[in-house]
C-alpha cells in the first residue's frame, strides 16, 4: 500500500505504521538507529520536531550563499606576497584538474586590514561586516573536489559532485523536524535554477517533505518571492472558508464510509493547516511591521542593498519563527573572470550591509546564540590571473565563515599556501563542514542515515570529521 | 577505545582462561562463530570473496583482504576483525546487520589476546552453500490449496486466499460496479470513466462484463499513456539534463513516445528490453521506421542525469557509465551494483570485477559525442541514409566555413599583435600619457552658452529607430546591426568642444562615437548586475572633440543596437588642458586602441613589481630603486642611464625587436625574458577584444561573408528528425577496475561480462567489434534468468495492488524485502514468460481475478490481524498519481484533449533551460495529457512535484502517496483546479433545460461516477445558495466553488 507522510501535521504514524513503511522499502526511515529507542516512538509527521542525538548549539541555520565562487584572496585571506610577487609565475604545480588555463600571480585590488579584539583581516569590500568580524569564525582552509559551478554546488549543498542526493536542508529537516507546523522546515529564499538547480535544494531519495520550498526564483525580485498556490487570487478569505467548510464535509462524510484511514484523516487535517498557511506565510513575509530603522540598517532604503536586504530580513523572520533551515541567495554573481575589480566590488557592495545587519539584528534579539550563519560559495578563485583582470574557479581553498550557534566567535581556523592557491593546514572539507553543521544543530553525521536502494546514505557519504577546534 | 569495550565485556562473563587449550577452545567457540557469521560471504567457496577476505584458514585470516590483515595474534585492539565486529571501524561493520551478540564478540577477543590459535588444521568449511533466493531460477509450483474454492476461480485467487486462509481471514465482498469500473479504467488509462461508460457496463448483465470492459481499456491508446508512464519513471525520463547544466532533451520525446506506442502494442516485455539495450545492434531491418525505433529505444541508455561540465573527461565518462550500469541493472534485475564501483557490494554477490565488466560494455558504447565542458551527448538522425550523408557532407560544410574564418581571423590577429611588437616603446609613452590624462576629472557642461544640443531621434541620416527607448534593446525589425545615427551639427568656429551626453542608459553598454569620420570614443561594454547597478540620468562627460568651422558629422554606432540617451551636447570647451581618451591618444601615437588599452591595464596592475620586464618603465617618476629588479631583462639596461622617457621607451623598442627577432630560442635570458613577455597569453599583446574592427578593410569584409556563407549554410541544414541514442564505440575495449572508483588508480583489466553470482557467463570473451550490449540484452532475456521475468512481473503486481510481492520493487537483493509469497511471485513470472512476456496478458491475468474485485471495505478483524493488508483481505485504497489527478480534473471538466506524442518545449535541442521561472517556455496550461508535459528536470512543473512524482533524475517503481498541506494549497488556489472547476461549472450551466438538482446529478457522474443522493443534492443546492448570498449573487463562482469542492474532495482524489 502506499506511504502517507502527514506533512506539517501531527498525526501520529504507529510505530508499526513506520515498519510498514520500511518494509514497502520506497526508502526509509533511518530506523537502524532508531527502532526501540525514543526517537522512533515520538516520531510522527515527518516534521514533527524530533530531539538530536545529543544536546544542540544551534536550532536552526541561516544560509547565505554567494553563488559564482567569491574570491578568498580579495576578500578574507590576506596575502602579502601576493602583492610583492605579482606577476611572477606560480611557483608550484597547479593542480591536476582545472576549469582554465591561467596565468602568473596577480594581486588583489584591494587593502586588507585587520578589525576587531580578534584583529581579523578583512578587505575594503566589506566594510561593514569588517566591524562583525569578533562574532565571526572563518574556515580559511576549506577544498573541495570540483572545479565547475554545477558539481560545487551540488557538493556545497548535497556533499556529492557525482549523483543527485538530499540536500543539506533536507537532513536537517530530516533529522530535527521543524518547529513551525505552519511553515515548512526547510525554506530558501530566490534559488539558483542553473547548476544543478533544485536539486540543490531537493530531498532526493528522502521524503518530498524534507524538500526545500522554494520561496520566489532567480531573476525574481525577493518583494515578489511566494511559496507556490499559498495565493488565493480569486475569492476572499471568508467565502473561501465556507468553501473549504463544504469540502471537508464531502470529506468527513467519504471517511464515514470507508472507516478508518490514516490517509483520508490526513487529509482534512491538510485543508485546515493549508487554510492558515495561507494567513501566516505571507505575514511572516510581510515586513511592512519592521521598524525604519531595522528597514534601513538591512539597506532597504538603498537599491543597491533592497533586494539582498530583504532576503536577509526575511531569513531572520523565518527563523524567528522556528523555520529549521533558510537560504538566502546572491545568485550567480561572484563569477569573475574577468572584471574582477569592478564586478566583486558591486557584489559586495550587495552584500555586505546587510550581512553585517542580519548579525547585527540576530545578536540584539538573542538569536544569534542557537542560530547558526553560514557564508558559503561553492569554490575560491585562483590567486593567478585569467585574462588581465580576473580569476579562474578554485576548489583546492577557499575561505567560508560561520557565525552564532555554537561556533568560536572571532577565530580563524586553518590557512593557505603563501598565495591563496591551495589549502595547507587543517584543511576542511565540504564533507567536514557538513558533519561540523550537524553536530552544532546535535546530530552525529554518523548517525544520520537513510536507507535507500539498500544501502543506508549520509550527508557525509563515507568521509566527514566535525572540526572540532572551532566549537565554542 | 576499542580496549575499554573490550575489557569491560571480559570483565562481565567470561573467567580469564589463559592456559586454556587454544585448539579446543577455538573449535568450541569461535569456529561455530565463524560458520554461523562469516563464512558465507568469507571462504574459498564463497561466491564471490566479499573484500577478498577469507576466514576459513589462520593464514588466510592473517593475510586478510583488500583492507590488510583480518587478525593481529594478541591484540585484538589492531584486529580490523575486532573492529569491524564492534562497529568501531567507521563504515566498515560486520556481521551485515545487527551487531554481533556482545558475548560472542568479547570470545572472539579472547581468542586473538590468546593469539588466535586454530584447531583442525583443514580449512574450515563453509555453511553448505544456500543460494538467495533471487539468484535462481524461478520455480513451478503446485497451486496451493483453498477452502473456499468458489471465490478462488484464477489462480492468482488461489494464492492470495491459501495465505488468508492460512491466518483465518477471509477475502473482503466485491466492489461494487461503479467502484470497480472507476478504479479498473484509472488503472489502466489514467483517466475517470465517462457516465455513458459507468451505464453501459451496469447494463451489462452477461458473465464477462467485466472482461469485456477490462479488453475495452487495453485496446485504448489511453492504456500505453498511462502504464507508459509507470516505465518512464523506471526510466527516469526528462526532458532536460538537469544535474550541473540544464540543457534541453529536445528529442527525449521520441523515447517517451517510443514507450507509449510498446505499450500500446503490446510489444514483448523481452523484446522491449533488447530494443532498450541495443536497439541499433539487432540484425537488420528493411523496414526504416523499425530501425528508427529501435535507436530511439536505446534512448534509454542515454536520458540520465549527467555531469556536462565536469573538467576531467575520464571521471565524466565514467560518471556516465556508472549511471548507465546503475540505472540499466536497477531496472530490469532490481539490483543496485552502484556500490560495486568503489569495492566489492557489501551484501549482494556482486564484485567490484563484475561492476567494471558491465561497465566495460557501456565504455565500449557511444553515448557522447565528445567530453568537453559543456559536453554533448549523441543522437541519431532518423532519416534514410541518403539523407543522413547529406546531412553530415551539409555539417562538414559549415565546419569548413568555420575553420576559414578562423584561419583568416588568426592571420589577422597576428599582423595586429607584429606590428605592435614594433612599435613597443610607442605603446609606452601612450600608455602614460593615457595614465596622466585619466587623471583629469571632467565635468559635464549643463548648460552654456552656445552650446548645440540634438535631440537623440533627431538624427539626420541613420538605421536607429527615431523613438530610443529606456531599457530596451531599440533595434529594428529587419535591419542588421551596426545601428548608428549621424547628427550634422554646424559651428561658426573651428576648436576643441566638449561633447555631454543627456540621461545616458550605461548599464546595457554604449555607443561608439566618431567625428567627421574620425573615431573619438569607444563605448562601454555592458554592466554585469545590471538589475542591482541603477542608472543615473543626467548629464554626463563623453570626450573632448575638434569641429572644424561649418558643418561637422556625428556619429553614434553600436554593433547590435542603440544604446538609449535622450539628448548630446556640444559647447566650446574651456578646459586648459582638455583630457584625451584611449582612442584619442590611440590615434596621436599611431598605436592599436584596444592593445593600448591592454598596456594600459597591465601597467596598473603590475604596478611596479619587481619581476616585471617593464620594471624599469614603471618607477619612473617613483622612489623605487632599480637595484630591486627582479627580471633577467635588468641585464640588459646595465650600465645605461636615460635622461628622457622617450629614450628609455626608445631603448625597450630596440630591445623588444632585438627580442622578437632572436625568437624563443634565444640564448639571452633577458632577451628571452622579453620575448616570453610579447607571447604572454594573457599579456598586453594579445589579440585586443573585438579585434576584427582593426583589420584592414578587405579582411573584414572577407569575413562577414564568410560568416553570413556559414550562417546561411547553417540555416539551410536540412531539419531531420533526431533521437537520443546509444551506438557502438569508436573505442572497444575491457574496463580496468578503478581502485576506489578511482580513474587515478588502476587494477586490472576486467574481461567484459555480466554478473557472475546470476549463472550462464558468456561462452566466449567479447572481441573488439562489439560492446557486448546485445550479448548484455540477450542474457538479461535468456529462459531462465532468475531476475528479469520476476523483477517485471513484480513491478506489474506492485502498480495494480500499490505494493509488489517484494515490496522493494527496485531492489531484489538481500537488502531488498523477501516476497511476501514466493511461490506466487514465480508462478507470475513463469506465466509472464509464457504468454509471450505480453504485458496486456498479465494485467488481464491479474484484473480478472476475484483478487482485484474486491472492494476496498474497512474489516476490524482482518485490520487487526493484518493492519497493513499485505495480505490482501482487500483491495488498497490509493490516492490518485500527479496525472491522474491533472488529467481527471481536465477530463471531468470536459476540457481536456487527447492530442498524442510531440514535444511542446519551445526550446531549441541543447538550449538552456530559462534560468529564470519567468522564462515560460513550457505551455504547462495547455490541456493535454500531463504525460506530454515536458518534465524538466530541477525546474518541473508544480503539480508533478506536489503529487509526488519521483525525482526524474532516479531510477524508481514505486510512488510516494504523501499527505500534504501544498496538496491542499493545490486543490484550493492553482491554476488547474480554478480553471477547469469554472469549464466544469460553465457546462453545466450551459445545460438550458436542467433543473439545479439535474446540474448537481451530471456534476457527481461526471466526477464521482455515481449520482448523488437525496440528501446530497439538497445539501448542494444549499451550498449554492448560500454561496451565491455569500458573494454578491455570483450564480456562476457559486457553480464553480461547488465543482471545485467535488474534485477537491477525497471521494474524488483516492480511488476504492
Amino acid at each position: 500500500m502506499n506511504r502517507h507522510w502527514n506533512s506539517y501535521l501531527n498525526q501520529t504514524l504507529s510505530r508499526r505504521e513506520l515498519l510498514r513503511v520500511s518494509s514497502a522499502g520506497f526508502g526509509t526511515l533511518a530506523l537502524a538507529g532508531l527502532l526501540g529507542s525514543e526517537r522512533a516512538q515520538a516520531a510522527a509527521g515527518p516534521l514533527d520536531v524530533k530531539a538530536p542525538h545529543f544536546p544542540a548549539r544551534a536550532k536552526r541555520v541561516i544560509f547565505l550563499f554567494m553563488h559564482g565562487g567569491p574570491s578568498q584572496v580579495d576578500t578574507f585571506d590576506y596575502k602579502p606576497l601576493l602583492k610583492r610577487d605579482h606577476g611572477k609565475p606560480l611557483p608550484f604545480a597547479r593542480p591536476k584538474v582545472v576549469s582554465s588555463e591561467t596565468f602568473n600571480l596577480l594581486q588583489s585590488p584591494w587593502e586588507f586590514k585587520q578589525y576587531g579584539q580578534s584583529g581579523a583581516w578583512v578587505s575594503d569590500l566589506f566594510p561593514s561586516l569588517a566591524a562583525k568580524v569578533d562574532d565571526i569564525c572563518f574556515i580559511k582552509s576549506m577544498h573541495g573536489s570540483n572545479s565547475r559551478h554545477g558539481g560545487a554546488l551540488l557538493e556545497l549543498h548535497t556533499g556529492s559532485d557525482t549523483f543527485i542526493r538530499p540536500s543539506m536542508g533536507s537532513w536537517i529537516t530530516y533529522g530535527l523536524g521543524s518547529e513551525n507546523s505552519s511553515m515548512p522546515g526547510f525554506v530558501t529564499i530566490c534559488p539558483t535554477q542553473s547548476h544543478g538547480g533544485a536539486n540543490n535544494f531537493g530531498s532526493a531519495f528522502l521524503p518530498a517533505p524534507y524538500a526545500g520550498t522554494a520561496i520566489g526564483s532567480v531573476g525574481i525580485a525577493a518583494r515578489d518571492a511566494r511559496i507556490p498556490f499559498i495565493t488565493n487570487t480569486e475569492t476572499p478569505r471568508r467565502i473561501q472558508r465556507v468553501e473549504i467548510d463544504y469540502t471537508q464535509e464531502l470529506n468527513r462524510k467519504q471517511l464515514e464510509a470507508t472507516g478508518p484511514d490514516h490517509a483520508l484523516e490526513g487529509r482534512i487535517e491538510s485543508f485546515e493547516l493549508a487554510f492558515r498557511m495561507q494567513a501566516e506565510a505571507p505575514d511572516l513575509q510581510d515586513i511592512s511591521g519592521e521598524s525604519e530603522a531595522t528597514k534601513k540598517m538591512y539597506g532597504l532604503d538603498n537599491p543597491i542593498t533592497e533586494d539582498f536586504g530583504r532576503q536577509c530580513l526575511m531569513a531572520r523572520r523565518f527563523s524567528e519563527k522556528g523555520v529549521r533551515f533558510v537560504q538566502v541567495s546572491h545568485t550567480y554573481k561572484w563569477d569573475q573572470h574577468t572584471n574582477l575589480k569592478r564586478d566583486h566590488q558591486q557584489n559586495a557592495a550587495e552584500v555586505d550591509k546587510p550581512m553585517a545587519a542580519l548579525l547585527t539584528d540576530l545578536k540584539a534579539r538573542g538569536l544569534l546564540e542557537d542560530t547558526l550563519v553560514l557564508w558559503a560559495g561553492e569554490f575560491g578563485r585562483t590567486p593567478t590571473a585569467q585574462a588581465s583582470d580576473g580569476r579562474d574557479h578554485n576548489p583546492e581553498a577557499f575561505t567560508v565563515w560561520l557565525a552564532g550557534g555554537g561556533v568560536k566567535p572571532g577565530y580563524s581556523h586553518g590557512s593557505t599556501d603563501d598565495y591563496g592557491y591551495y589549502s595547507v593546514d587543517k584543511k576542511v572539507h565540504f564533507h567536514d563542514l557538513h558533519a561540523t553543521i550537524l553536530h552544532l544543530l546535535g546530530l552525529d553525521h554518523l548517525r544520520l542515515t537513510y536507507r535507500y536502494a539498500g544501502r543506508d546514505f549520509r550527508l557525509t557519504d563515507v568521509h566527514g570529521n566535525v572540526v572540532k577546534e572551532i566549537l565554542a | 577505545m576499542f580496549g575499554v569495550r573490550a575489557i569491560a565485556l571480559l570483565g562481565l562473563g567470561l573467567p580469564l582462561v589463559a592456559q586454556q587449550d587454544g585448539s579446543a577452545f577455538f573449535e568450541k567457540n569461535v569456529r561455530p562463530i565463524l560458520v554461523r557469521q562469516c563464512l558465507g560471504c568469507h571462504s574459498s567457496t564463497s561466491q564471490p570473496v566479499m573484500g577478498g577476505l577469507r576466514l576459513d584458514t589462520r593464514e588466510a585470516s592473517l593475510k586478510g583482504g583488500s583492507r590488510g590483515p583480518a587478525i593481529v595474534p594478541g591484540n585484538p585492539g589492531e584486529s580490523l576483525l575486532m573492529k569491524a565486529v564492534l562497529h568501531t571501524a567507521g563504515p566498515l561493520k560486520m556481521p551485515p546487520g545487527p551487531r554481533m551478540k556482545d558475548a560472542d564478540a568479547a570470545l572472539l577477543t579472547q581468542w586473538i589476546q590468546m593469539g588466535a590459535p586454530w584447531g583442525d588444521a583443514q580449512a574450515t568449511a563453509a555453511p553448505a552453500a544456500r543460494k538467495f533466493w533471487a539468484f535462481d531460477a524461478p520455480r513451478p509450483a503446485p497451486l496451493p490449496e483453498v477452502k473456499n474454492t468458489a471465490w478462488a476461480t484464477s489462480p492468482v485467487d488461489r494464492f492470495v486466499l491459501a495465505r488468508l486462509e492460512a491466518k483465518g481471514l477471509a477475502p473482503a465482498p466485491p466492489a461494487d460496479r461503479r467502484t470497480l469500473i472507476r478504479r479498473a479504467t484509472y488503472d489502466l488509462t489514467g483517466l475517470p470513466p465517462t457516465p455513458a461508460e459507468v451505464d453501459a457496463f451496469l447494463a451489462d448483465r452477461s458473465p464477462d462484463a467485466f472482461g469485456k470492459v477490462v479488453d475495452r481499456l487495453l485496446a485504448s491508446p489511453r492504456y500505453g499513456e498511462r502504464w507508459g508512464r509507470h516505465w518512464l519513471d523506471v526510466a527516469r525520463y526528462a526532458d532536460s539534463n538537469g544535474l550541473d547544466e540544464n540543457l534541453v532533451y529536445k528529442n527525449a520525446f521520441r523515447y517517451r513516445d517510443y514507450v507509449i506506442a510498446a505499450f500500446n502494442k503490446d510489444k514483448p516485455f523481452d523484446q522491449f528490453l533488447r530494443e532498450q539495450i541495443a536497439g541499433d545492434l539487432l540484425p537488420p531491418s528493411e523496414d526504416l521506421n523499425t530501425m528508427y525505433e529501435r535507436w530511439t529505444a536505446t534512448g534509454f541508455l542515454s536520458l540520465g542525469a549527467k555531469m556536462l561540465a565536469e573538467d576531467d573527461p575520464v571521471k565524466m565518462q565514467m560518471d556516465i557509465v556508472d549511471e548507465q550500469v546503475d540505472t540499466t541493472m536497477r531496472a530490469f534485475l532490481g539490483l543496485t551494483v552502484g556500490c560495486a564501483r568503489c569495492h566489492d557490494h557489501k551484501f549482494d554477490p556482486i564484485p567490484q570485477k563484475d561492476y567494471y565488466a558491465l561497465a566495460g560494455i557501456f565504455r565500449s558504447s557511444k553515448t557522447m559525442e565528445n567530453f568537453k565542458v559543456v559536453a554533448k551527448w549523441h543522437e541519431y538522425v532518423l532519416a534514410p541514409k541518403a539523407d543522413r550523408d547529406r546531412l553530415a557532407a551539409h555539417e562538414a560544410n559549415v565546419e569548413a566555413k568555420r575553420k576559414e574564418a578562423a584561419a583568416l581571423t588568426s592571420t589577422e590577429n597576428r599582423k595586429l599583435t607584429a606590428a605592435a611588437i614594433e612599435r613597443v616603446g610607442a605603446y609606452l609613452l601612450a600608455a602614460a600619457h593615457v595614465k596622466r590624462d585619466r587623471e583629469v576629472q571632467v565635468a559635464p557642461v549643463e548648460n552654456a552658452a552656445g552650446a548645440l544640443e540634438r535631440a537623440a531621434g533627431s538624427f539626420d541620416a541613420g538605421n536607429a529607430p527615431r523613438e530610443i527607448l529606456r531599457r530596451k534593446a531599440n533595434t529594428v525589425p529587419g535591419v542588421k546591426g551596426p545601428y548608428w545615427a549621424e547628427y550634422k551639427v554646424a559651428v561658426t568656429q573651428a576648436g576643441q568642444y566638449q561633447l555631454d551626453v543627456l540621461d545616458q542608459e550605461k548599464g546595457a553598454g554604449t555607443a561608439d562615437i566618431h567625428v567627421n569620420g574620425a573615431w573619438m570614443l569607444r563605448g562601454a561594454p555592458p554592466i554585469q548586475n545590471r538589475e542591482a547597478s541603477p542608472e543615473v540620468d543626467g548629464w554626463s562627460f563623453a570626450a573632448i572633440v575638434p569641429l572644424r568651422a561649418g558643418e561637422n558629422v556625428i556619429r553614434l554606432e553600436h554593433a547590435s543596437r542603440f544604446p538609449y540617451f535622450t539628448k548630446l551636447m556640444l559647447s566650446p570647451n574651456t578646459l586648459e588642458r582638455a583630457p584625451l581618451n584611449i582612442v584619442q591618444i590611440a590615434g596621436r601615437y599611431e598605436v592599436n586602441p584596444g592593445l593600448l588599452e591592454q598596456m594600459v591595464d597591465h601597467l596598473e596592475r603590475s604596478n611596479g613589481a619587481p619581476s616585471s620586464v617593464l620594471y624599469a618603465w614603471e618607477i619612473l617618476g617613483s622612489n623605487a630603486k632599480l637595484d630591486a629588479w627582479a627580471s633577467p631583462a635588468k641585464a640588459l639596461f646595465a650600465g645605461q642611464s636615460f635622461s628622457t622617457p622617450e629614450d628609455l621607451a626608445q631603448r625597450y623598442s630596440e630591445l623588444f625587436r632585438k627580442a622578437a627577432a632572436e625568437g624563443a630560442n634565444t640564448q639571452d635570458p633577458g632577451l628571452k625574458a622579453l620575448y616570453e613577455f610579447l607571447h604572454e597569453k594573457f599579456g598586453p599583446f594579445r589579440a585586443p577584444e573585438g579585434a576584427r574592427r582593426f583589420y584592414a578593410a578587405e579582411a573584414r569584409r572577407e569575413l562577414e561573408r564568410l560568416d553570413e556563407e556559414a550562417k546561411q549554410l547553417e540555416a539551410a541544414t536540412p531539419d531531420l528528425p533526431r533521437a537520443m541514442g546509444v551506438s557502438e564505440g569508436a573505442e572497444i575495449a575491457d574496463a580496468p577496475i578503478h581502485i576506489r572508483g578511482s580513474h587515478w588508480t588502476l587494477g586490472e583489466k576486467v574481461p567484459r561480462g555480466f554478473i557472475q553470482a546470476l549463472g550462464d557467463p558468456l561462452p566466449q570473451a567479447l572481441g573488439t567489434h562489439e560492446s557486448g550490449r546485445l550479448e548484455l540484452a540477450r542474457w538479461m532475456t535468456a529462459q531462465g534468468h532468475p531476475l528479469t521475468s520476476r523483477v517485471i512481473a513484480n513491478r506489474l503486481w506492485g502498480w495494480h495492488f500499490g505494493r509488489g510481492i517484494v515490496a522493494s520493487v527496485d531492489n531484489f537483493g538481500r537488502l531488498g524485502d523477501k516476497p511476501t509469497d514466493q511461490p506466487l511471485l514465480d508462478w507470475l513470472a513463469l506465466r509472464f514468460v509464457e504468454q509471450g512476456w505480453s504485458m496486456k496478458a498479465m494485467h488481464r491475468t491479474l484484473m480478472l481475478s476475484n483478487t482485484y474485485r474486491m472492494s476496498s471495505q474497512y474489516n476490524a478483524k482482518a485490520a487487526e490481524a493484518d493492519p497493513e493488508n499485505e495480505l490482501l483481505w482487500r483491495m488498497p485504497r490509493r490516492r490518485l498519481e500527479a496525472e491522474e489527478i491533472r488529467d481527471g480534473i481536465m477530463s471531468v471538466s470536459g476540457a481536456l484533449r487527447l492530442d498524442m506524442g510531440g514535444s511542446i518545449l519551445k526550446y531549441k535541442d541543447r538550449q538552456y533551460v530559462a534560468n529564470t521561472s519567468k522564462g515560460g517556455e513550457v505551455d504547462y496550461d495547455r490541456p493535454i495529457r500531463t504525460v506530454y508535459v515536458p518534465v524538466v528536470r530541477s525546474s518541473l512543473y508544480d503539480v508533478l512535484r506536489a503529487f509526488d512524482l519521483p525525482d526524474p533524475a532516479m531510477s524508481s517503481g514505486s510512488r510516494d502517496s504523501t499527505v500534504v498541506a501544498p496538496q491542499a494549497l493545490f486543490m484550493m488556489n492553482s491554476p488547474v483546479m480554478l480553471t477547469h472547476s469554472l469549464v466544469m461549472a460553465d457546462s453545466l450551466l450551459q445545460r438550458a433545460g436542467d433543473s439545479d438538482a439535474a446540474r448537481i446529478r451530471e456534476a457527481y457522474e461526471r466526477a464521482l461516477s455515481r449520482p448523488p443522493t437525496a440528501q446530497e443534492i439538497d445539501r448542494a443546492l444549499t451550498y449554492l445558495a448560500r454561496f451565491e448570498t455569500e458573494w454578491k449573487g455570483d450564480r456562476r463562482h457559486a457553480w464553480q466553488s461547488f465543482c471545485k469542492s467535488l474534485l477537491a474532495s477525497s471521494e474524488f482524489a483516492y480511488l476504492n
